[in-house]
């Protein structure tokens, strides 16, 4: 008995690595047929969220340009950095500074690691525009996507605000100043209710500053709760949300796109090829959970492929250009870090991180209209998108309907001409404030080249409207203008504003202090 | 059907590449390439060199490449300048060249880097692990390090700089000699004592560049570089500055600028402060009052110069009156000087010097009087003027006369405002009275009762005297002070 015993022990001990490895994966060998590959995707819970055959469509790089993925990378780069990087830094107004120069000097690659943490926080929010910019412009909002087309406006707000909240954490005069323009901007409704003077009454602006900073100024109770929130709540939330979006990827059947038509011959590729015809019979839905007509099944098996093993190529191809663009972007180029923070020498110009520039300049001519209204106009104007704009077509196609080309192009030129021709105007002229030095602030806040751009782009979108007859390209014309608007003025405020936020061609002409 | 994949894998494999070489490229200069780790090795194949006996070979055998680094919590503090400046410590290496070389002087006898580290005294930023970072000159950082020759201003942290030995701070003695000398303190208050025309200098070395404006300055810009080209040059560096140029040498400009650099109430722990930087304390607490004479040079020649002489003054645009002259202190009395020393003449640029506003104490502006009265004749007995003055007669004698150089109202112009309660106050009727008679010699204010040529009879100076009283009464003093608060004020700029 002994004997066998033994051998037994020695023959699984021999087997172990094989054993081992068995036990972990499911399949336990690569894939060799489409059913082991299938097994592959679904036997495996990081995969598992995929279709087992994806459209071909789908793996064609200019469709997407991989930037939801490219999103998802990145903040998985800064998830793995930021934990890292939590090992060293203290939460707190005297030691943070200190920690992040020790971050910076002595810990072991800690300068690289502060760099990709920051590089790709920064590639992120680019990357999170131009993936909403991509599915708006190739129309995969359309039904039975504009639920994901919200929760993907919510991480774009949660992206912006896990950088915002990030900027402050080195306790630095760059984070100090900026937190403090943001929690401004946080006050702005005081603008309004000093106005009309009911401010003692009711006072949301203080209220939503008190709530942000802990007290009325930034301090150790700003540092602590923007910490919490940047570590903690928002990663969490956009974690949850994040698991939301992909799963009604797949719900929706996957990325937009048009119908092949069933039956006949479908084109890809420059050649005709037979698309799949479903039997009357039976019921391709996956056990009906999945939305639409009968989903993924529905489309021609011949324009298919195996996401094992295409699409995972695709997906980590898109991952590692990612980290290598960022590690690129880390050798190079230090994050910044400067002077401790100190609240008796105010940085001039103090400017917001960039995504937020755009709106600071909005923010310079009236606080309440460009911190507060104009977002809010431009949230829920891209929140109602998917629910005005319900005729079908065009999904999955850049520019799919007809005329969106040229409705693009006429709006990117319209925009420029009034972005630029107002900030020019603004920056020779003046505004009412220079005119009538006593005007009422209620006229400032009612008319000001923000809300004139809002008025402006909105009259813009409805004169297509009715020129065009369609509501997708009204859709078009706004979203564009939108964009336009939002790109110069952030290009506006990062090069041509200069301390005491006056106009300069450029920062080498700013006074020196 | 082509491979719809392959695309991506290649460009899965040139992503991955590129990742591999930054990663490794990464590893290499954090571990190979540091300049720190270059200096350790140099200086270990120095102690190589050295080992000649037991001591040396001892050194050597201890030593590691390894960063190195000074922590001092009291004084907030972690120095890793010793990662690169191994010798510092170390006799045999006075003769290597930097970093390696021996710390200079003896002052690390009394000043051991575990206790006091490097910073305190050089400034600079400790933490970095870079020569670079650690000068912080291009970085951003509060304080880069000192040049050698200005690391003495650092001393008085913990030192009172009358104490040490001039030999040891140089510049500092001749800064705190020139800045009596140049009479700083007329414009600009040190430990609460001194002018108001310029901005307090008691926390000038704490500034940081981003407080100094440095748009007329060549770089590097340094609070040092600005210092040093603001007292050659205060017009050229600050360009509305009411600061006279104080004329001085390149070194004696380098000796101010260690002088300001060295004005930082730096909060250090009582167990690091000399002895005598305690004594030093308390002594400005209670202040020992300084002769008539050392006042005036330190707190009034920046202005009236020796006082013997009247001058205009062109930043101020107005004249700067002879307060030693004597047609002054012949007429006036010691409680008029007093007064207005003490308060300050409203709506010139003399500001007031009592010790709430310029910290002089009560014995010292008596000294100062006595100092202005010193060689001063008796004052001449004055026949009586009994007569009764008429305001309105007044008022039209002093427009034709007076008005021109006093302003309307006595509101002041090229000549001294006469409606200001101070003067109201302080100035005796017999004092105005004899002003006008005899007028100021050395000023544009002539006498209007000359013996040949009499411009003015008593009655008329009686007539005037009641005028001007007017000008003190509660009304006229209201709409006085609101025009000197509606006023901009003068100067502010350094």
């Amino acid at each position: 008995m002994a004997e066998t015993a033994t051998r037994e022990f020695l023959h699984n001990l021999h087997d172990l690595p094989q054993t081992v490895k068995d036990s972990c994966f499911r399949l336990g060998k690569a894939p060799e047929s489409e059913r082991e590959e299938s097994q592959a995707t679904f036997h495996n819970l990081f995969l598992h969220i995929h279709s087992v055959r994806v459209h071909v469509r789908t793996l064609k790089p200019t469709l997407t340009f991989g930037l939801g993925l490219m999103a998802t990378a990145s903040f998985l780069i800064t998830i793995i950095t930021g934990v890292l990087l939590m090992v060293y830094y203290k939460p707190s107004t005297d030691l943070a500074y200190q920690s992040i120069k020790d971050i910076h000097f002595t810990v072991s690659t800690g300068r690289f690691i502060r760099n990709i943490h920051r590089w790709s926080a920064q590639l992120m929010v680019l990357v999170v525009l131009l993936h909403m910019a991509r599915v708006f412009f190739t129309a995969s909002y359309k039904k039975p996507r504009e639920f994901n087309w919200l929760i993907g406006l919510a991480l774009l707000v949660l992206t912006l605000a896990l950088s915002f909240t990030g900027y402050l954490l080195p306790w630095d005069q760059l984070a100090y100043w900026a937190i403090t323009i943001g929690s401004n901007i946080a006050n702005s409704p005081r603008e309004l209710t000093d106005a009309i003077g009911i401010t003692r009454f009711f006072d949301p602006g203080g209220f939503q500053k008190r709530l942000l900073l802990g007290a009325n100024y930034v301090g150790q109770d700003a540092l602590i709760r923007f910490y919490v929130l940047h570590v903690f709540v928002l990663p969490l939330a956009l974690v949850t949300l994040l698991g939301v979006h992909f799963w009604r990827i797949r719900k929706d059947g996957g990325l937009a796109k048009p119908e092949d038509p069933p039956g006949g011959l479908a084109e890809w590729g420059g050649e005709k090829r037979p698309v799949f015809q479903p039997l009357a019979t039976k019921t391709y839905g996956l056990m009906a959970l999945v939305k639409g007509k009968r989903a993924p099944v529905n489309r021609g098996p011949e324009n298919t492929v195996m996401s094992w093993p295409h699409l995972f190529w695709a997906e980590l191809s898109v991952f590692m250009v990612t980290v290598a663009v960022t590690l690129i972007l880390a050798f190079y180029s230090d994050a910044p870090l400067k002077e401790l923070a100190n609240a008796a020498i105010p940085e001039n110009p103090a400017k917001a991180p960039w995504y937020f520039l755009g709106l600071q300049e909005l923010v310079s001519y009236s606080a309440f209209m460009g911190g507060m209204l104009i977002p809010m106009i431009v949230l829920v104007g891209l929140a109602l998108i998917p629910f005005l704009d319900r005729r079908p077509g065009g999904e999955g196609t850049w520019f799919g309907t007809s005329h969106e080309r040229s409705v693009f192009w006429q709006s990117i030129f319209f925009a420029c001409a009034v972005t630029v021709g107002m900030l020019a105007f603004t920056v020779n002229y003046g505004w009412l404030r220079n005119w009538f030095p006593n005007i009422h602030q209620l006229w400032i806040i009612a008319i000001n080249p923000g809300s004139l751009f809002v008025l402006i782009f909105a009259a813009w979108s409805i004169f297509i409207l009715k020129r065009k007859d369609s509501v997708r390209l009204s859709a078009v014309s706004l979203f564009t203008c939108f964009l336009v608007g939002f790109t110069l003025l952030t290009y506006f405020a990062t090069v041509h504003r200069g301390p005491n936020w006056h106009f300069y061609w450029w920062p080498s002409q700013w006074p020196v202090h | 059907m082509k491979d719809p994949s392959r695309i991506y894998r290649w460009l899965l494999l040139v992503a991955s590449v590129v990742t591999i070489v930054y990663l490794v490229g990464a590893a290499v200069r954090e571990n190979y390439l540091a300049q720190w780790r270059t200096v350790q090795h140099e200086y270990r194949n120095i102690l190589r060199e050295k080992a000649t006996d037991d001591r040396g070979r001892e050194l050597l055998a201890k030593f590691r490449v390894e960063m190195k680094q000074t922590t001092i919590p009291a004084l907030g503090t972690v120095d890793r300048c010793v990662t690169c400046h191994n010798g510092i410590d170390d006799p045999r290496m006075t003769d290597m060249p930097q970093p390696h070389r021996t710390h200079p002087g003896h002052i690390l006898d009394k000043h051991p880097v575990d206790r006091f580290g490097c910073t305190v005294c050089h400034h600079g930023q400790g933490a970095a692990m870079s020569f670079n970072e650690a000068k912080a000159e291009d970085v951003f950082w509060d304080y880069p390090l000192l040049p050698p020759e200005l690391t003495e201003s650092t001393c008085v942290t913990c030192h009172d700089a009358e104490r040490l030995p001039p030999d040891q701070i140089p510049l500092l003695t001749v800064g705190m000699r020139l800045y009596r000398e140049k009479s700083c303190g007329s414009c600009h208050k040190l430990g609460g004592r001194g002018g108001s025309l310029g901005p307090a200098l008691d926390n000038e070395g704490a500034k940081t560049k981003h407080q100094l404006i440095m748009t007329n300055l060549k770089p590097p810009h340094t609070t040092w570089s600005w210092q040093n080209a603001h007292f050659r040059d205060p017009g050229g560096v600050v360009p509305d500055s009411l600061m006279r140029n104080p004329t001085v040498t390149r070194q004696e400009a380098l000796a101010l600028t260690a002088y300001m650099l060295s004005q930082w109430k730096r909060d250090v722990p009582e167990s690091y402060l000399a002895p005598d930087k305690i004594e030093q304390k308390y002594r400005a607490l209670h202040p020992a009052p300084l002769a008539g004479e050392e006042v005036y040079r330190g707190y009034c020649t920046a202005c009236h110069g020796n006082g013997t002489y009247t001058r205009w003054d062109k930043k101020f645009n107005r004249f700067i009156p002879a307060i030693r002259g004597v047609s002054l202190i012949s007429t006036a009395t010691r409680e008029y000087l007093r007064a207005n020393i003490e308060q300050g003449r409203p709506g010139t640029q003399m500001p007031a010097w009592g010790s709430h506003a310029g910290g002089l104490l009560p014995e010292e502006i008596t000294g100062v009087v006595e100092y202005l009265r010193s060689g001063a004749p008796a004052v001449p007995a004055m026949t009586a003027l009994t007569l009764h003055g008429d305001d309105s007669n007044g008022l039209s004698l002093f427009l034709k006369n007076c008005a021109g150089c006093h302003g309307m109202n006595g509101r002041g112009g090229m000549a001294p405002e006469i409606g200001n309660p101070v003067f109201q106050q302080a100035a005796t009727d017999e004092f105005i009275i004899r002003t006008i008679r005899n007028g100021r010699i050395g000023t544009a204010m002539p006498a209007f009762q000359r013996n040949d040529a009499p411009a003015f009879s008593d009655q008329d100076i009686a007539d005037v005297l009641a005028y001007l009283r007017t000008l003190g009464e509660p009304k006229a003093q209201k709409a006085m002070a609101q025009r000197v608060t509606s006023r901009t004020p003068p100067g502010g700029k350094p």
